[in-house]
């Protein structure tokens, strides 16, 4: 044997054992404890976040995990590689590994008495991770709240991408009509504006009707969505692609147009009510409306349609009313995320809702998988990441971004997590201790934790 | 009547251009049933490697290398851009297909279009990395005075941009319907599996149409840049996807079609702009193609038979 | 009054006339075959009664309703469910879901069921698997629920979509050619099956088939299609030995 092929071996063999002593180690972490862990992260950064930056020193703590400082100024590597490990991974893993019998009892506790008190729990542990990192910085509040958007906007694209496998460019228009519709909506009635004048009514009601303001957009992108339906639906093949795309085309060309809502200039002054906790409410309301359908029968039509028309008729399944519901419903979550975008800016304005625009949510849809709830969450989260992470490079980063979304096409053409089940009670669930693996080779076999 | 005369001028050179693009992407679509999203970008690729070559000649001729008339140098200036644009560029579009289309070939065809759109990005990026930001100003190779024919304004640009156009549309017309590789092209369009059991390579045919569709793009490039004298990175976005809409509208795979559609769209264009304050351009434009393609969504002459994108 | 009965349906494609004046009476519980050489519109007159094209001419009926001209997944939820020829399965999808799909006719949660996850869905989410299980266990296909389809062995696929087509709870089952491509052993075990099916469930069945084995023992009545006309109607015995039957397949010459 020679010494390359030896050396190769013993690397294998090296990350077997890794891999094996990672799942060993944490294969048994409910959803529960990795939350705790993230939390206590949170918590940690909070209380010794800046006097740990300086210790290392930087002037204050890394915003987006060191990514844009180590991009910026490669000589703080080192300390950022120190910040992440002692605030983030060590905290989160050291919490989530010696809390497994805990939590998994608690967890465990959770579901047997309501699974929907478990996912309420869940859930308040997610979002007080997320308001308490987003707290250190508007930055960081910025880039949660579009991200959350962003799994909005990945999602419902996903419906009609990947759940109905038809190929739609619509979605900057959908977005655009949700965004303008509830922002005329809310400086209409809330806002002292130029065109459109004193407010209607007193600014303490606003937080309880600016949602009716994002389903008015959600619906005004669902009637556009009938528009680019009738015509298309009624004929086979990729005619959607191209009508939703002349349809894309037009709304952004209309609104230049429109000089009451600003035109080219774009309409500003939106109230300031989309905080993180009315996005992420939205956002958690869509993934589980979203994830309710495409997991009952009725949604399940949708992939019988893609994979079979002919069929799919001969079985019951009314195929006109199962795409033209999951297009609107679609087209209407687009419209929220719409709607919500123009708030958290407080400033839309038609040049936003373009080919790039449609280009970054198919490559968020693409990325993550398609057909998958998982996958939408995945894309959308990541793809916002790798982006702000390469905003210091940035030109290059829209180099990178597109090779690297390449190389997923080539490798995994449906995407990263596709077609994969987003079942919440197995995801909620206590997790049984890893299997006692023997290593082919070791001395002895590693014992579980 | 001499105003309705000069828009047809005028509409016809803009709708050369489209129609020249609208060839590239449906011969791709036709050939390999693929949306090729990088297509625009590839144009704005020939547009700039036009730029470059005619400059370099030009600025070969001004140090002496050749001596001629200075009308018959610029022609010449102009004939050979466009002959090693084109064939530059037919290898740009040959190795698009390569790196990005190739590997997928038995993907959904929903990922192929991705990956276009993706090139397309990073050829953008590409251009304004090494090129800068700075603007380019396409050399002037066809000058000339404004001839008046019935009250129409008619500059030899226009007369050899509309003229170059038709050469080449119907030397594609002639390739495709006339030459061996023409009906294999029209074979694949036809039955994708059967034609490599016939002993002919899929992916020699692929790499045929792109080249054949890029080369038509640098042309179209380049008589843009003549017509236009601007050039910048994403001169082909809005340009290619307007193009690519003009290919739907004429029929897949029909040559006869996108050209024709190409035309009709620069009719729309220039006859909306001169009658219509010209922010409305896109607008309608784009309505009247949504109209079209409700009431003929399979194109003007395209067979009502297309597969879906399917996963 | 016949289950479904066909009027003098005719159907022309173009200018070709693929069915001519075809006329049929299926009782309740009858097994029908329907045989005749390649190219003969047997699918065709499957597709007609289905509701895939609209016939030029005739008359459908279903239980008295006139079903002519309605869309398919109309005709199917009234009660006419059907098998391909070429199996038309869903590759992305598994077999449980499958025969899942079938039961949607009969959903009346709605979309503020399939979006809000209410009782009303949930208990008739129950119902459909419960249903579909026991459909899957009927075809003997129960242990492959979670699989995707396309994994499986091709006889268990063909079970498959009979189990999917059942789950209509039909009045009327339309096979064609179940046993396609079958080697003998699954033949044996696709007829069972049919049998089985034809028991339990109240059901009738119309079959085409090409293997002569499996019309003459299954069918009660045969129809012989010829160019889209029927040339001959009757029992088994009947047909096998009706001249104008042996001609068609066998050619004028071996008559004389």
């Amino acid at each position: 044997m020679s010494a390359d092929q030896n050396l190769r071996q013993r690397l294998s063999g090296l990350w077997r054992r890794v891999r094996h002593w990672l799942r060993v180690q944490f294969g048994a972490v409910p959803l529960l404890g990795w939350l705790a862990g993230a939390l206590v992260a949170v918590l940690l950064e909070m209380f010794l976040g800046t006097p740990l930056a300086r210790l290392l020193g930087m002037s204050k703590p890394p915003v987006l995990f060191g990514f844009t400082v180590v991009l910026k100024t490669p000589a703080y590597i080192p300390s950022v590689l120190a910040y992440v490990l002692l605030i983030y991974i060590l905290p989160v893993a050291l919490v989530a590994r010696f809390s497994i019998r805990p939590a998994n009892r608690l967890a465990g506790g959770l579901m047997r008495t309501s699974t929907l008190l478990s996912v309420a729990v869940h859930l308040a542990l997610l979002y007080a991770t997320l308001h308490l990192w987003a707290g250190l910085s508007d930055y960081r509040l910025l880039v949660v709240r579009l991200m959350l958007i962003a799994v909005m906007l990945t999602l419902s694209l996903n419906v009609v991408n990947g759940y109905m496998g038809e190929f739609s460019c619509s979605h900057p228009g959908f977005m655009a009509l949700g965004a303008y519709a509830a922002s005329v909506f809310t400086i209409v009635l809330f806002a002292q504006d130029n065109t459109f004048g004193a407010p209607l009514l007193p600014a303490g009601l606003g937080p309880f009707i600016f949602p009716l303001g994002l389903i008015l957009g959600g619906g005004l992108a669902a009637v556009g969505a009938l528009l680019v339906a009738i015509p298309s639906f009624r004929t086979r093949g990729d005619y959607l692609a191209i009508i939703s795309l002349a349809f894309m085309f037009i709304v952004k060309s209309l609104f230049e147009n429109l000089e009451i809502v600003g035109g080219a200039r774009g309409l500003g002054g939106q109230p300031d009510w989309a905080g993180l906790p009315i996005v992420f409410a939205w956002a958690v309301i869509c993934v589980w409306t979203i994830n309710n359908f495409v997991r009952s029968t009725m949604g399940k039509a949708l992939n019988a349609v893609r994979d079979g028309e002919l069929a799919a008729d001969a079985m019951t399944v009314d195929t006109s009313r199962t795409k033209m519901v999951a297009f609107l419903f679609a087209a209407f979550w687009a419209g929220v995320a719409g709607g919500l975008f123009a708030h958290v800016l407080r400033y839309v304005n038609p040049g936003t809702f373009d080919l790039k625009k449609l280009a970054e949510v198919l490559a968020m849809v693409y990325l993550g998988g398609l057909n998958s709830v998982v996958g939408s969450i995945v894309g959308a989260v990541s793809y916002n990441l790798l982006s702000e992470a390469l905003r210091p490079l940035e030109l290059y980063k829209w180099i990178i971004i597109p090779l690297l979304l390449i190389l997923v096409m080539i490798f995994r053409p449906t995407g990263m997590i596709a077609f994969r089940e987003f079942d919440v009670v197995r995801l909620l669930q206590p997790k049984k201790p890893a299997p006692e693996v023997v290593i082919p080779g070791s001395v002895e076999p590693q014992a579980g934790g | 009547m001499a105003f309705f005369l000069q828009q047809v001028v005028n509409a016809l050179q803009r709708g050369s251009f489209y129609a020249l693009i609208a060839l590239g992407y449906s011969m791709v679509y036709g050939v390999l049933m693929l949306f090729n999203f990088a297509h625009g970008d590839v144009f704005m690729v020939g547009a700039y490697i036009g730029f470059f070559v005619s400059s370099g000649l030009l600025a070969l001729s001004a140090a002496g290398f050749l001596a001629l008339p200075t009308g018959v140098t610029l022609a010449l200036v102009l004939v050979l851009t466009l002959i090693i644009s084109m064939f530059l560029n037919s290898f740009v579009g040959m190795l698009v297909e390569r790196i990005g289309y190739r590997p997928l070939r038995g993907a959904p065809r929903a990922s192929a279009a991705i990956t276009g759109l993706m090139i397309g990005i990073i050829l953008e990026t590409g251009n304004l990395a090494l090129l800068g930001a700075q603007r380019r100003s396409f050399p002037d190779l066809i000058p000339g005075e404004t001839i008046q024919i019935l009250g129409v304004s008619i500059t030899p640009k226009k007369i050899v941009i509309v003229g170059v156009s038709l050469l080449l549309m119907f030397g594609l017309h002639f390739f495709v319907r006339r030459t061996k590789w023409g009906m294999a092209m029209r074979a694949m369009a036809y039955d994708f599996v059967v034609v490599p059991l016939m002993g002919i390579s899929i992916n020699t045919i692929a790499l045929l149409t792109f080249a054949l569709g890029s080369a038509l793009a640098a042309a179209a490039g380049i008589l843009y840049g003549v017509a236009y004298p601007v050039l910048d990175p994403y001169m082909g976005v809005l340009f290619g996807w307007k193009a690519f809409v003009a290919a739907i509208v004429g029929g897949r795979g029909s040559v006869l079609g996108a050209g024709l559609a190409g035309f009709l769209l620069g009719f729309i264009e220039i006859f909306v702009a001169s009658y219509l304050p010209s922010t409305l351009r896109d607008l309608i434009a784009f309505s009247i193609i949504l109209v079209i393609l409700t009431f003929r969504p399979h194109g003007f002459f395209g067979e009502p038979y297309s597969a879906q994108l399917r996963l | 009054m016949a289950l479904l009965s066909v009027h003098d349906m005719t159907h022309w494609f173009g200018g070709l006339q693929a069915v001519s004046g075809y006329n049929v009476a299926v009782e309740p519980g009858q097994i029908r075959g329907l045989i005749g050489p390649n190219g003969a519109g047997k699918t065709t007159v499957f597709n007609l009664i289905t509701g895939r094209y609209k016939p030029t001419e005739g008359q459908i009926l279903l239980d008295g309703q006139e079903i002519t001209g309605l869309p398919p997944h109309k005709i199917a939820s009234m009660g006419l469910a059907r098998t391909f020829q070429n199996l038309r399965l869903w590759r992305h999808m598994t077999v449980l879901e499958h025969v899942k799909m079938a039961r949607y006719s009969k959903i009346t949660y709605g979309l503020a069921g399939a979006f809000f996850g209410t009782a009303r869905r949930n208990r008739e989410e129950a119902e459909i698997e419960a249903r579909a299980f026991q459909l899957l266990e009927l075809v003997g296909a129960v242990e492959w629920a979670d699989q995707i389809v396309t994994n499986l062995p091709y006889g268990m696929q063909r079970r498959v979509e009979l189990a999917r087509a059942l789950a209509i709870e039909p009045k009327v089952l339309f096979l064609d050619e179940p046993t396609a491509g079958m080697n003998p052993e699954e033949l044996v075990q696709m007829m069972e099956i049919v049998r089985q099916v034809h028991q339990e469930l109240d059901l009738a069945i119309f079959l085409i088939e090409h293997r002569m084995k499996v019309v003459m023992d299954l069918c009660e009545r045969i129809q012989t299609l010829v160019f889209g006309q029927v040339i001959a109607e009757g029992t088994p015995e009947e047909i096998r030995n009706d001249p104008k039957v042996i001609e068609a397949y066998l050619g004028k010459e071996v008559m004389a």
